[in-house]
């Protein structure tokens, strides 16, 4: 069966949304959001070494983010230097690795489709390794969600009940990771963090139980794809960017919601009676 | 007698360089209550984190269970983030996850957590978010949490803080139960009356042990006074100004000071 590049890329978007969002929600979760785009920064230098080498991209942008993740790790373990100091040399030092290597590179690389992706060029490669890593998504969230969970929520009870954190953290980080790399090519590495955060973020503030979000944030994020790649069409706009923006619309929408349901309904005297009553 | 469930014997704990406790010999039976007193700083967190395996340990004997699940713990205070999305349910459920592993929860998990949180009074709150808690709610979620693992031995550190009287008169009635059921409990408090009231013996520490024995036999004022140098408690319902403290405050030396609030309150005004 082949598709034309619309197809793929609605295909693409899909499956990629739905990763997004049910990594997201671990993102969110165990407050990675600044290691995330971090690491989408970080995944920069390895594509742009990959295509002066000429071999795969994402394998390239993956090396990257194993070897700037174990860097990350290494300083956030150094005394008084935390993980968002470790994260934000990361971000900065990746982002500046790569412009380097561009710049020294014989051959003219697209940098911009790094950067900000270009869905309607997927090609079936993306597609199955973006299926895959779906797979392996929602397989290690149905085995370890109650781990995922516990060790997210409560770190110091998780390990007193005899458990070691740091195989719920390794797991999350891989994903993460592999996340990043498997949507580069929907919305490249900056705007990336757009598709894992925004969603799950936003239906954090519209739902009060983490189950509920492993729904709402896979169908945001997907909502956020397929209009985003609609309106570029539409629009001609720049995929990558116009689904970015929508993700964060919807977040916006979803904190809007989150305000007007916090805020008490009603007057003052019908909110309390007693002050009325003689 | 039952057999024990903790069997420490000339024990020192502590994180590396010095110990931070040492000289420990006790034990805990099964369906025994054990207090362990001693003053901020004495090694109490310490001495639960040895048995833990979270702090390290030297001891000719070692003896506490050892396979998952089977010691529950109950910190001072939650540390969730009351903004995280949980429900009371999905909290007490984590109880169940040590013993669980990587299986899915059957009907007899989904059965245990539901007494869990009966046992502690909230089952018309199962459903609400953690956060939208009281304090004390939290906490006797957290019981309940630590109480769905089936634990063996019970950790419970400070679980009288803070509560108020209802809260504390059901606590009290949880750990007779427990002890009922065969559940070894080690309770951290400063409340000796309370100790009095559930734990058959106690672990009187500050850096050593000063002593473990019945707990009528272990508070007595010689004793506590060694356990608490410069500190103020409450003993009997009196308030008890040992040695240092009331040294240091009236410039007297060696006299023991025992009487009641008001008059302890007039002194040191």
């Amino acid at each position: 069966m082949t598709l034309d590049f619309f197809s793929r890329a609605l295909l693409e978007v899909t499956l990629a949304g739905a990763l997004a969002g049910l990594v997201g929600v671990l993102v969110v979760l165990r407050e990675r959001a600044f290691f995330t785009m971090s690491l989408t920064h970080a995944t920069f230098p390895g594509a742009v070494a990959a295509a002066m080498l000429g071999v795969s991209i994402p394998l390239g942008a993956a090396v990257a983010a194993v070897a700037l993740v174990a860097i990350a790790v290494g300083i956030g373990r150094i005394r008084s230097q935390g993980p968002a100091v470790a994260s934000g040399i990361m971000l900065t030092a990746g982002f500046a690795l790569g412009a380097l290597l561009q710049s020294l590179s014989p051959l003219a690389i697209d940098v911009e489709s790094f950067l900000i992706g270009q869905v309607l060029a997927v090609t079936g490669a993306d597609i199955a390794l973006t299926a895959v890593l779906l797979a392996v998504a929602i397989v290690v969230w149905a085995i370890a969600g109650p781990h995922l969970v516990f060790s997210s929520a409560d770190e110091g009870g998780y390990r007193r009940a005899g458990m070691r954190p740091w195989i719920p953290e390794a797991v999350a980080l891989a994903l993460i990771a592999a996340t990043v790399v498997a949507i580069m090519p929907v919305v490249g590495a900056i705007l990336g963090v757009a598709l894992i955060v925004a969603p799950a973020a936003a239906a954090r503030l519209v739902v009060r139980d983490w189950r509920a979000m492993l729904v709402v944030a896979p169908l945001i994020a997907i909502a956020s794809g397929v209009l985003g790649l609609v309106a570029s069409r539409w629009l001609e706009l720049a995929a990558g960017g116009a689904i970015a923006l929508v993700a964060a619309a919807f977040y916006g929408l979803a904190w809007l919601w989150a305000e007007a349901a916090r805020r008490p309904r009603g007057t003052i005297e019908t909110r309390t009676p007693w002050r009325t009553t003689p | 007698m039952s057999e024990p469930v903790v069997e420490i014997a000339d024990a020192s704990f502590g994180y590396g360089g010095a110990p931070v406790l040492s000289g420990v010999s006790f034990e805990v039976r099964a369906g025994e209550a054990v207090a362990l007193i001693g003053p901020n700083g004495a090694g109490k967190s310490t001495l639960l984190a040895g048995l833990l395996g979270l702090a390290q340990h030297e001891a000719r004997v070692f003896r506490v269970p050892a396979a998952r699940g089977e010691i529950g713990t109950l910190p001072q205070s939650s540390e969730i983030d009351p903004a995280f999305p949980v429900t009371l349910e999905q909290v007490v459920a984590m109880g169940r996850t040590p013993r669980l592993g990587l299986k899915w929860p059957g009907r007899a998990d989904r059965r245990i957590v539901a007494e869990a949180i009966e046992a502690v009074g909230l089952t018309e709150h199962r459903g609400t978010r953690f956060g939208d808690l009281s304090g004390g709610q939290r906490q006797r979620a957290l019981l309940a949490r630590a109480l769905a693992g089936e634990p063996r031995l019970l950790l419970l550190d400070e679980p009288f803080n803070g509560l108020d009287h209802g809260s504390r008169d059901a606590l009290l009635e949880t750990v007779r139960r427990l002890k009922a059921q065969g559940v070894a409990l080690l309770i951290t408090t400063h409340d000796l009356d309370l100790a009095r009231a559930v734990c058959d013996r106690t672990l009187l520490v500050n850096g050593r042990q000063i002593a473990f024995d019945e707990t009528g036999c272990v508070l007595t004022l010689e004793r506590v006074e060694a356990a608490f140098a410069s500190h103020v408690m409450e003993i009997d319902g009196h308030t008890l100004a040992t040695t240092e403290h009331h040294a240091a405050a009236h410039g007297a030396h060696h006299h023991h000071v025992l009487q009641d609030d008001g008059a302890a309150g007039a002194e040191h005004r």
